[in-house]
């Protein structure tokens, strides 16, 4: 087997460069086909990852708890306390990175020009540059001091609606303890850069500021966290939930569940486009080997009446299509390496930054290799291909010997 | 004396009804050992036909073949595999090397599908293109040698495997007289120093005049079988 093997590698390889202009189709097909799922895959789970860090940095965090029935009713009647002992310290725990606690009560915000309506958001200042990018995203102004700065940071996509700017005043108005409407006037301090849904809705203010507008004894709406680790997320928030049985906890997969499709619904998509370059590349490996079988018909024939069984005309040709087909996929590897490489410094789609702030992306989307990947999808179009091309492989080792000398009358 | 191949009754009809094409008429033959035979005739007499049957390649309508005692009908493409690489040699007309193998590997391989050691192997090439008169070309490609010296290979593979017989169909069609005659010399040559069973379909008056048998075909049937003191 060894011995028929040393015999077989050469001979197929050397049958391979019979027609090298077939040959080099093919592999650049195979080529071609593996880098775009490596490339594909790479870029995919970049911006998969790119869309989630962005989208929990904005104001998600890793998780949220609340009072039950805010998630369904998000006013000023479903408010809890501030964390007790017991929750703080399961807040404390090494898994959990950060935290922060917020009053989000909806409201509407009105300047001299327009009424608009918006979600006002007390914070600690502090603590929310640890948890949040919006401190980060000053665009004009500055970011609140302290929980007591009794001040508005404003997107600028609602700065402009209600051709309102820095230095001037807005009034918010949300209901208050009483079930009356608290009205207050607030300067606006500084103007932030985010997403246009998020710029139209939320207001910032200090959470004490925003506690003793609207007539609360420190009652706070949510306490945002956010993990060391992704892994601990299941973990962390049962144990928070049991820290807090009165509660509701629940993770970023619950609060956002497009979010969480994406997330989990990535290595189907990933899968699909396997299959849609796989089907392609089948049909070119099957064409070109099946022309490659018709060419030499008179060549098996010739083994065949020299004795070679079936069998190791089939051997014979399906290592031909093995080395044909992993010669490809070394090179579409190579290549799919070489082009991640090339873009690790990040691939900068500001040029896009609309359509990529529609789809919550940041801007610039940074590629890795996947090692996984770079493993078990070669290794499965490899294997695959082999099988297609097993086709072409059994129509010439089917050859009838008698063909050899038929075609010599 | 035994002969190495017999056939009884022989007959192979092409297509059906009236687009029928009987290519052998109940053929009978026996080839004996050490018999340097040509088989001639007119295009369409049944050379080829006959050499395919005798040589494992093609099955008969009616009729048997035995090759060396051994009886081809009803055995497996697998057992036929083995007869063919154990028992015949094939000559063709057009030489058919393997064009990406040296000359050596192409004898070479005949020996690798019969499982003989690597060792081996390559000494019985090398001997083998020294008896057909090409030493020092051993790593030359087909593409790189004369249609004589394709044809020298040819031999050698055929040979190489030490056959019962060796069926050689047209092998000067494709080659000058100087490289004919001289492929003559090499079959008779060959016959005369192993005892090497020779069957040759043929056109080529050379090659007719240095068999010691002449079989003359005619419609799918033998026409004349006679011995000459060549």
């Amino acid at each position: 087997m060894i011995d028929g093997l040393k015999t077989m590698l050469p001979l197929a390889w050397r049958n391979l460069w019979r027609n090298p202009r077939r040959t080099g189709i093919t592999l650049i097909v195979v080529a071609i086909g593996v880098w775009s799922i490596l490339f594909f895959n790479a870029f995919m789970i970049a911006w998969a990852k790119s869309s989630k860090e962005t989208t929990l940095q904005l104001l998600l965090g890793s998780g949220q708890i609340h009072a039950e029935g805010y998630m369904d009713d998000p006013s000023i009647e479903t408010l809890m306390d501030p964390p007790d002992q017991n929750l703080t310290s399961a807040l404390e725990a090494p898994a959990v990175g950060d935290w922060t606690t917020r009053v989000v009560v909806p409201g509407v915000v009105q300047s001299e020009y327009k009424t608009l309506p918006a979600t006002i958001v007390g914070v600690d200042p502090t603590a929310e540059a640890r948890i949040s990018s919006i401190p980060g995203k000053i665009a004009e102004g500055r970011y609140l001091n302290s929980s007591d700065d009794d001040s508005a940071v404003l997107g600028l996509h609602m700065v402009e609606r209600l051709k309102t700017g820095l230095g001037r005043r807005v009034i918010l108005m949300s209901q208050n303890t009483e079930g009356g409407m608290s009205e207050q006037s607030f300067d606006v301090v500084g103007i932030y850069d985010a997403d246009k849904a998020t710029e139209s809705l939320y207001v910032f203010t200090g959470r004490a500021a925003s506690q003793m507008f609207l007539g609360l004894e420190g009652e706070i709406a949510q306490i945002v966290f956010v993990l060391q680790e992704e892994m601990a997320l299941e973990d962390t928030v049962a144990a928070l939930a049991e820290a807090a049985p009165a509660l509701d906890v629940r993770s970023w997969k619950d609060l956002n569940l497009f979010l969480a499709s994406m997330d989990s619904y990535m290595g189907v998509f990933i899968h699909v486009w396997l299959g849609i370059v796989f089907a392609l590349m089948a049909i070119g490996i099957v064409n070109t080997q099946l022309m490659a079988v018709f060419e030499r018909t008179q060549e098996f024939g010739l083994l065949r009446a020299l004795g070679m069984k079936p069998r190791r005309v089939l051997m014979m040709v399906t290592i031909e299509n093995a080395l044909l087909i992993g010669v490809g996929v070394l090179l579409g590897m190579v290549l799919a390496a070489v082009t991640i490489w090339s873009v690790s410094d990040g691939i900068d789609f500001s040029a896009f930054a609309r359509a990529m702030e529609m789809v919550q992306t940041g801007e610039i989307i940074y590629l890795d290799y996947e090692p996984d990947a770079f493993i078990l999808f070669p290794g499965l179009i490899w294997l695959l291909g082999i099988l297609v091309a097993l086709w072409p492989a059994r129509r010439a080792s089917k050859c009838r010997p008698v063909e050899a000398m038929r075609r010599e009358t | 004396m035994d002969p190495i191949v017999t056939c009884r009754g022989l007959s192979k009809t092409f297509g059906k009804g009236e687009l029928a094409v009987h290519a052998l008429r109940d053929v009978d033959l026996d080839i004996m050992p050490g018999d340097i035979a040509t088989l001639a005739g007119p295009s369409g007499s049944g050379k080829t036909t006959l050499l395919n049957m005798i040589g494992a390649l093609d099955e008969p309508t009616s009729g048997e073949v035995s090759v060396d005692g051994l009886p081809l009908s009803g055995i497996s493409r697998s057992q036929l595999s083995d007869l063919r690489l154990s028992k015949i040699g094939f000559v063709f007309q057009s030489y058919n090397l393997i064009p990406v193998l040296s000359a050596r590997e192409n004898i070479e391989f005949v020996l690798q599908l019969q499982g003989v050691a690597a060792s081996e192997r390559h000494d019985r090439a090398m001997e083998a293109i020294k008896e057909v008169g090409l030493s020092g070309m051993e790593d030359r490609r087909p593409g790189k040698m004369s249609g004589g010296q394709q044809q020298r290979v040819a031999v050698a593979r055929a040979l190489v495997s030490r056959p019962t017989i060796v069926l050689a169909d047209e092998p000067t069609a494709n080659l000058d007289s100087k490289n004919a005659l001289e492929l003559v010399d090499l079959m008779r040559s060959l016959n005369r120093e192993h005892g090497t069973t020779f069957l040759i379909g043929t056109h080529d008056v050379r090659v007719m005049e240095q068999s010691m048998r002449h079989i003359e075909m005619v419609d799918g049937r033998i026409d004349s079988d006679a011995r000459s003191s060549a």
